[in-house]
Formats: C-alpha cells, structure tokens, sequence
C-alpha cells in the first residue's frame, strides 16, 4: 500500500478521525463514570453513615430497653435496696450475660459505681458523669466509652423505686459482630477505631488483615468531625467516610465505613468493555466502509488510468468503460470521446504518413512496411519477389515548364494507370517526386521484367492534358529478393542504382547487376572529389577529329573530357557524368568544358589552327536559359567567332523538355552556333519534331556504324538517314568508325565527316597539334595500326555507356 | 404497743391541762425561687418526746391507677391502709428503709393495714403500674400539717415548749435539719420555710394509649 494514495489516504483520515472520537468519548465517559463511581461512594458512604447512625441509636435504644427491664426488675430493685454488693454483682453478671452486655453497672445517683459486672482486675471508678447527665436530660443516653481495651457503648437506665435511686449502665462492645453486622446493613467495610497520643488503634474491623493494618497506619488526624478521605490501601484505593461516635477526653472514638473505588468502578468494567468492544468493532466497520467507498473512487480511478495507458499505447480500440453518474462518470465520458478523438485523428495521420495525398497511392513510409512485411514472408517461405524502382523520363521538364498542375496531373494519371493495371501481389506506391516503386509478387523469374516492360507499356500512351498529348516515358529498375538484397534497404538501393542505369542506358529497363553496384559505390566517393578535381585541374578535354570525308580534311574535333584522378587513374566519364547530372553538378562541369573548349578554340585560332571544337551538351544544360549568356561571354573574352563552336545534344536531351529546350537552341542558333544531334537512332524522338529545332548536324549513333560493313539493312538504314539528313538541309555525321572498309563504305553513302579511333583517338591538344602537322592518312588506302584496334576495342566495350 | 396508747393519752391530757396556753402558727413554705409550694408536709417535732394519744389510722386510696393522696404526712405509728377502687389490681410496695413491704396483687379492701412505725421517708410505688407513686412522710410528732394550694399552713394546738419546725416537699429525699420554734405564751409570728417544689407525678404509662388514640385520630 503506498501512503500516497488517494484510497490509503482516505482509510486513515476516516480511521483517524473515528478513533479519535472513541478516544475521545471513552476518555470523557471514563472521566464521568469515574466521578459518577466516587459520587456512588460517596452517597453510598453517606447513605451507610445514616444507617449506621440509626442502627447504632436503634441499638443503643434496645439496649436501653434491656438496661430498663433489668432496671425494673422488682427482684433486682430489691436486691439494689438490700445494698449487698456482691449479691448485686452477681445479679449484674447474670443480668449482662442475658442480654449480651460486655459490662454492666450500678451507680448510685451521684455516679458512684456501686456494683459492676466487671473483673475484680478491672474494678477502677469510671467517670460516668457525662453520660448521666445526658441521661437525665434526656431519658435515654449513650456514649463510647473505652473499658480496658475495649470501646463499649454504654447506655445508661434509672432505676427505680419508684423514684429513680441510682443507674444501671450497660455496655456493649464495639466488637467483630457488631461491624460485620453493620457491614451487612450498609454494604460498607465497617471499623472501629480510637485514637490516641496522635496514633490510631483499630478496634474491630470488618477488613482483612492486611488492610487492617494499612488503614491503622493511613488513617489521617481526626478533629472530631465528619470526614471523607480517599485512602490508598493494598488492591486499590477506598473512599474512606470517619463518622465520630464517642470520644473521651479529646480521645476519640470512630467509626471507619469505607468502599474500594474499584467496586463502583466494576458495574463500569462492563462498559468500558462493551466501549471497547464497540470501538474496535466501529473502527473495523469504518476502515471497511471507507475502503468500500474509496474503492468505489480508485477502481474506477484505476480503471481510467488503464484507459488513459491502453490510449498512451495507442490502443484506441477499447471504450472507456466506466459508466457512472458522479463526476468520475463525466471524467469516463470525456477521457472516451478524447480517445475517440485521437483515434480519429491518428487516422487521418496515419493516413498522411502512410499515402500520398496528391495520387492516394501509399507512399514511401508505406512501401518499406510493405516490403518489410514482404521480405519477412518471403524469407519465411523461400519465396522470391522482386522490387521496381520507376522513374518518369522528362517529368522534371514537364513540370518546370508546364507548372506544377500539369506535373501533378502527369503524376495522378501515371498512379491511375498504375494502379489499373496492377493487382494481385503487386503493389505499387509513390516515394516521391516521379519516382514510383511496385513490389511484384513472387512468380517465375522473369515475371518481374514482363511487369516493367507491361509498365512502359501503359505509359507509352501519351497523357492528355487539355486535349495536348504529353509523352512521358519510365526508366524502371529490378532488384530482385534474395539474389539482389537480403533487406529493405539494400533492395531499395540496388534496385534504384538499376533505374539509374536504365535511365543512362535509355534502355527503360535494367535488372540489378552486380557490377553497378561496384561503379555506383565508387561513384559515390567520386562525387565529392569531383568537386575538388575542378579546383585541382584534374580535369582535362581531349579532342576526337572529325574528318570530312569528301575532302579528308580535318575540319572539327570534338571535345571530351577526362579525369585523371591522382591514385585512381584515369576515370572513364560513365562513372561520373550521370552522377554529375544528378547532382546538378553537371553544370559546373558542363561550363569548365565549355570554357575549356573555347579557349583552346582561341588559343589555336591565334596559333593558325582553325578548328570547329563540338562540345556535349547534358539535357539538364538546356534547362539554363543563362547558357546562351555565357557562352557569349566565353566567345568574346576569347575571340572566338560563334560558328566555331558546335553543340552536341542527344536526341533524348532534346526531348526531356522540348518546349524549353527549343527556345534555348533557337538563341544559340541565333548567336550562330552550330548543333548536332547526338547518338541520332538511339531514340524515339520523331524526325518532324526534330525539323522544328534550328539544328544543323545529325550523328548518327555509332551502333548503327560498328557492324556497318556487315549488315546491309544497317546499310539500308544509315544510307536512308544520309539521305533524310541531305533532304532536310543538314549534314550527317558518322562516328564510331574503326575500319577502313566502314570509312569507305560512309564516304560512297556520301556521308559527310566521320569519326573514330580508325582515323584517330581522342588526343590532347598538342598530340592533336602533331596528328594535324603529321598529315593525315588516305584512309580508304591505309588500313589501322593493330595496337590501335585493340585499344579501340577495349574501349569500345564502354562505348554504350559513354555518351559524352 | 400497749403502752404507747396510754402515753398519747397522759400527753394529751397534760396538753389539756395547759389549754388555755395552747399556740397556732402560721407557716408560708415556698421553694427557693419564691413559688408557693402546695402539698409540702410542714412539722413540728418537740423536743422531749410526746406520749402517742393513740393509734391513729389513714386510708391510701388508689384511684384511676393513683395514689389519693399522693403524700401523706402521718404521726409514726399511724396504720395505713391501701383500699384499692380501681377495678384492676395493684400490688402496692416500698423499698424505704423506714418501712419495707409488699402488698400481693389485690383488689377490694386488703386484709390488714401497713403500720409505719419508724419515721422516715417512705416512697410507694405500685409494681405493675410504674406511674403510681406516693410518698408517706412518717414523722415523731403529732403537731403536722401540709401547705394548701397558696403554700399556706397552720399548726393548731401547739402547747408551749420548743419544737424543731421542718418542712419537707416530696422531691427531697432527706428531711431537713429544722429550725427551732419556741412557743410560749405570746402570739406567734408566721413563719416562713424554703423547700423544693413538688415532684410532680412519674408519666402514667396508660398516657401511651391516648397518645395512640390520638394518632387513630
């Protein structure tokens, strides 16, 4: 029991409050029975003080009676008149015995003892002038008086002849018989006592013999009047009433009624106990009541706090179920609607946690509980699922220049086509931004793979917004479980770097290989030195000749850029450049190039090298309407006309936002620049869109070029492209060339210019500078160095990925 | 018992022959605060003896459990006797030492009278009634009287010579010394004698009954 409780706090003030009041009243009833008790004896002493004065009168009175039959006695008056004395002390012995005297006897009128009853030891002259006095006074007198050891009440009586001729006096003693009888008449203990020289001598008493003593010795000094005292005796103490009953010569004699307060106090004993007893019982009563009724409070208290626990554990489920009428009842009714309010409200949080408000498919938080719950069934089952990481192609774009409503629609309509064509096992959510993620169900391998290419299915539609068809595209990326990830987070991560890969690769779809995983770990430390490689000039530009075939003069490089990392090496782009991208550092690097290129442009204009340099242009640099502004400014601090500098955007960069873009290209075409289309084939912009934008060049992509010299419809197809190209006024150019017969081949299709490691690697400027004074090579004649093939096959392997 | 006759009558007539010298005094008795005293036995005893004329004889009645008269004042020698009108018995006795007796129970007239022969102070007493009380002053001299109600009394015929004169009231239980009377031919002057007042009657026991008629009542 904790003291600080509000039952135990109750309990105690009630058993407090009860037993001080039983205290209290026993202490007072107990006073007042205590006083009643002594006021008892008191009267009772008083009351016995009265009857054994009467009785004392009553029996002197019969004695006096007896003392005046004898003093009537015609025999013995005539023995009185014969004046033999030893006749009348016979006759007063025989006379005493019968009626019990302890002395008898006969005075003359002037008090002289004629005869006496008495022992001839105790023969002496009494002094009974006092009591005849009183005796003729009034008729009849008694008086204590002590006879040898003995207190005797003597009564005096005239005898007659028939005038009084002297007294008979008759003595009784105050003996044993005498108290005891007292002592049944007054209900007292009754004593005799005398005291003299100061000291008391008891002479009967009906006490036992030790208090006998102990009142001998206790009795107080006497002054001849009525006294109460209280006196402690053995077993307790008495009340003690002294009556005077004779005296002689200031010797007095009394009598000693006293009762033991105990008595008194024994009718009480029986109350005190029933007091006690209804006390004990009272404060049980009360200790049970209260517990009862602070029962009645806590449980109910303690019923709430549960209520108020089972809330602060987020069981919202369970009502408050205390139903009463007091206050409590009321604190239960509010406790329960708060409840119901939380519960209420933690929904609607729950629901914003866990669901995307704007496309109501769950969000982020959600998918990882899915896929936690999934990988823990999974593992549990040996089943195997897979997780798509998806990603809309041009969103950003779309959102930027069409405002955030138009992206919201794209957004909403991706989640409707989503959801319409999922089901089952398969749950899709949005993580945020464009990025959605599905959870496929387990299945056969490849399920995974026919659910994304079902996804870019769906999405190939174009969305209608206000009757405009948007094209928005998916990079989607496979982890797989277990194979690609024992857990959320690593299943997550690896099936996102796949996106990212599918997204570079323009592919739209890429299962996790291991291999990312390597390139992303390192990209992932690469990035924050990146920043510092600008600052170090770690970076460096390379340039690939552009040969006209016609002519097979070098009349343009293209700039690419290297990273040579001082403990890594040289870095290949793909592992940075998308990173780059994503980051947004891209434009940084992008601006570096440009001021690179522009100035070896200039740096080589002044040394009689006149050269168009290209540089590469990431989608996201279009999105810097700034651009055109600094590439101006770049132009004049080096003097360097517009037309010799090219820009190479890819067919995709044209696409992610092509409303944008365009007026981006349309300024640099109007400052003069040149423009190519990057890696053309590859994607699936169409050429009448492409006829829009103010570009001079199409590149044909390098994997229509490699295998060119086998593959009659590739043939086909880059004649045909040539051929478009010619038609709409723009030049084409092949790269990727690696053989001489490729390079024939290009120049009979009447391509334009030609690029690749048969005519010449990329070269820093001043092995550029050689290459160009070293004359260049008839390339249909001379076939490629072999060194210079395998390098450009080792190469060639990155070639996919290395766009820039 | 014979003689003595004769001598009362030689005196008397000695008493006779000097007639024409014989004396009456006068005596006022009260008691020491003045009072008269009524019924006190006044005396003159001579002081050479005087023959007894004869046997005088007196009547103690008992009336309504009293003694009629209460006190009577005899010339020793005198026979008394105690008729009882009552028609309860009495047993009429004495413890004086003059003349102790007892009569039995009896009613009517008893057989023989109480000769008091000795003077002295006789006090009677019945022995079943303890109201009843009577004295009997037996005295040496025929010359005795007692006072009336006014104290007053006379003593007639007192021939000249000298005399001890006593007065006695019942409540003294000695007779008093005297004082000396000298009577000769003149006139005698009243004299005056002091005793107590008369002892009146011991309470009569039947009073107990009126006491509890009364409280019947």
């Amino acid at each position: 029991m904790r003291f600080d409780s509000l039952r135990v706090r109750l309990v105690l003030f009630l058993v407090a409050l009860l037993g001080v009041v039983q205290i209290t009243a026993f202490v007072l009833i107990n006073a007042a029975a205590t006083s009643a008790a002594r006021a008892k004896i008191d009267d009772e002493l008083s009351v016995g003080e009265r009857v054994f004065a009467l009785e004392l009168r009553q029996g002197a009175e019969r004695q006096l009676q007896a003392a005046t039959v004898l003093a009537s006695d015609f025999a013995f008056r005539e023995a009185v008149t014969t004046g033999d004395v030893p006749t009348l002390a016979s006759a007063l012995q025989n006379h005493g015995a019968r009626i019990r005297a302890a002395a008898l006897f006969l005075v003359d009128l002037d008090g002289k003892i004629v005869a006496d009853s008495l022992p001839a030891s105790m023969h002496q002259s009494y002094d009974f002038a006092s009591l005849l006095a009183a005796a003729r006074a009034t008729g009849d007198s008694t008086s204590i008086m002590m006879i040898g050891d003995h207190a005797l009440q003597l009564i005096a009586a005239p005898v007659r002849a028939p005038i009084p001729v002297g007294w008979i006096i008759v003595g009784f003693a105050l003996n044993e018989s005498v108290a005891q009888e007292l002592r049944a008449l007054t209900g007292l203990n009754v004593s005799f006592a005398f005291e003299a020289a100061g000291s008391w001598r008891l002479l009967a008493s009906t006490l036992p013999a030790p208090q006998v003593r102990a009142l001998q010795e206790r009795l107080p000094a006497y002054d001849g009047a009525v006294q109460l005292h209280e006196l402690a005796m053995p077993g307790g103490e008495h009340q003690v009433r002294l009556v005077p009953i004779g005296g002689i010569a200031g010797r007095h004699v009394v009598a000693v009624l006293q009762r033991p307060v105990a008595d008194a106090m024994a009718g009480f004993a029986t109350l005190r106990m029933t007091l006690l007893g209804l006390g004990v019982v009272s404060v049980a009563l009360s200790i049970a009541g209260s517990v009862l009724i602070a029962l009645g409070i806590t449980r109910p208290l303690r019923l709430l706090l549960d209520a108020v626990r089972r809330i602060r554990q987020g069981d919202y489920a369970a009502p408050v179920d205390v139903h009463r009428r007091d206050e409590i009842g009321v604190l239960a009714q509010g406790l329960d609607h708060m409840r119901a309010g939380i519960a209420e409200r933690e929904q609607r949080i729950l629901r914003l946690a866990y669901e995307d408000v704007l496309t109501l498919l769950p969000n982020r938080v959600q998918f990882a509980d899915q896929l936690a719950r999934r990988i823990a069934q999974s593992r549990e089952q040996s089943q195997h699922f897979a997780v798509l990481v998806m990603d809309l192609d041009r969103f950003k774009e779309i959102n930027d220049s069409l405002g955030h409503g138009v992206g919201d629609h794209v957004l909403c309509e991706v989640a409707t086509r989503l959801h319409g064509m999922l089901g089952g096992a398969d749950a899709v959510a949005r993580l945020g931004g464009d990025e959605f993620a599905v959870l496929v169900g387990a299945g056969r391998a490849g399920r995974a793979t026919e659910v994304a290419a079902a996804i870019a299915a769906v999405l190939e539609a174009p969305i209608l917004y206000e009757g405009q068809p948007l094209d928005v595209g998916a990079s989607i990326g496979i982890a797989q479980f277990p194979e690609h990830g024992a857990d959320a987070e690593v299943l997550m991560r690896n099936a996102d770097i796949a996106m990212y890969v599918a997204k570079r690769s323009r592919s739209g779809l890429a299962v996790y290989d291991a291999s990312y995983d390597t390139n992303q770990q390192e990209h992932l430390s690469l990035l924050g030195e990146l920043r510092r490689a600008v600052e170090r000039n770690e970076l460096q530009l390379v340039y690939q000749p552009k040969v006209t075939l016609a002519t097979a003069h070098t009349g343009a490089v293209e700039a690419l850029l290297r990273w040579q990392h001082p403990t890594r090496g040289m870095v290949p782009p793909v592992q940075f450049i998308p990173f780059a991208e994503h980051t947004g550092y891209i434009k940084a690097l992008t601006r570096w190039v440009l001021a690179e290129a522009i100035r070896q442009c200039g740096a080589w204009r002044r040394e009689g090298i006149d050269l168009r340099i290209a540089v590469n242009l990431s989608a996201r640099d279009l999105m810097h309407r700034e651009l055109p502004e600094y590439i101006e400014g770049l132009l004049q601090q080096h003097a360097v006309p517009a037309q010799r500098i090219g820009l190479e955007i890819t067919e995709s960069g044209f696409m992610e936002d092509p409303v944008h873009a365009q007026r981006v290209l349309e300024r640099l075409s109007a400052m003069g620049l040149q423009l190519s289309v990057d890696d053309y084939g590859t994607g699936y912009s169409s050429l009448s869109y492409l006829m829009k934008l103010p570009v001079d060049e199409l590149k044909i992509d390098r994997s229509f070029v490699s295998n060119l010299s086998d593959d009659s419809s590739l043939q086909t197809i880059v004649r045909s492209t040539i051929e478009l190209g010619h038609g709409l006024g723009l030049k084409v150019v092949a790269e990727g060339i690696e053989d001489a017969r490729t390079y024939a081949l290009l120049r009979e299709l009447r391509c334009d210019s030609a690029q690749g490691y048969y005519m010449s690697p990329p070269l820093a400027p001043d092995a550029l500078r050689a290459w160009l004074q070293g004359g260049q090579m008839p390339r249909d004649l001379r076939p490629p160095p072999t060194e210079q093939l395998q390098s450009r096959q080792q190469l060639s392997l990155a070639a996919p990925l290395s766009r820039v | 018992m014979i003689r003595a006759p004769i001598r009362m009558l030689a005196s008397a007539a000695g008493l006779m022959a000097q007639g024409v010298l014989a004396a009456t005094l006068h005596v006022q008795v009260h008691d020491p605060e003045g009072h008269p005293v009524a019924n006190a036995a006044v005396y003159a005893v001579p002081d050479r003896p005087v023959d007894r004329e004869a046997t005088p004889k007196a009547i103690i009645d008992q009336v309504n459990r009293r003694f009629v008269p209460r006190i009577l004042v005899i010339q020793a020698g005198t026979s008394v006797s105690f008729p009882n009108s009552d028609n309860i018995r009495h047993s009429v006795y004495s413890f004086s030492p003059p003349k102790i007796f007892t009569l039995k129970l009896y009613s009517g007239v008893p057989a023989s009278p109480v000769v008091f022969d000795k003077a002295g102070i006789v006090v009677l007493g019945c022995n079943i009634h303890d109201s009843m009380v009577a004295w009997v002053l037996v005295v040496d001299t025929p010359f005795f009287t007692h006072t009336d109600g006014s104290g007053a009394a006379a003593l007639a015929n007192l021939p000249p010579g000298r005399y001890t004169l006593r007065a006695w009231s019942n409540s003294m239980r000695q007779e008093a010394p005297g004082e000396p009377l000298d009577v000769s031919a003149e006139p005698l002057p009243v004299r005056t004698l002091e005793v107590p007042p008369e002892a009146p009657d011991p309470p009569d026991s039947m009073s107990m009954n009126a006491q509890m008629e009364g409280m019947v009542h």
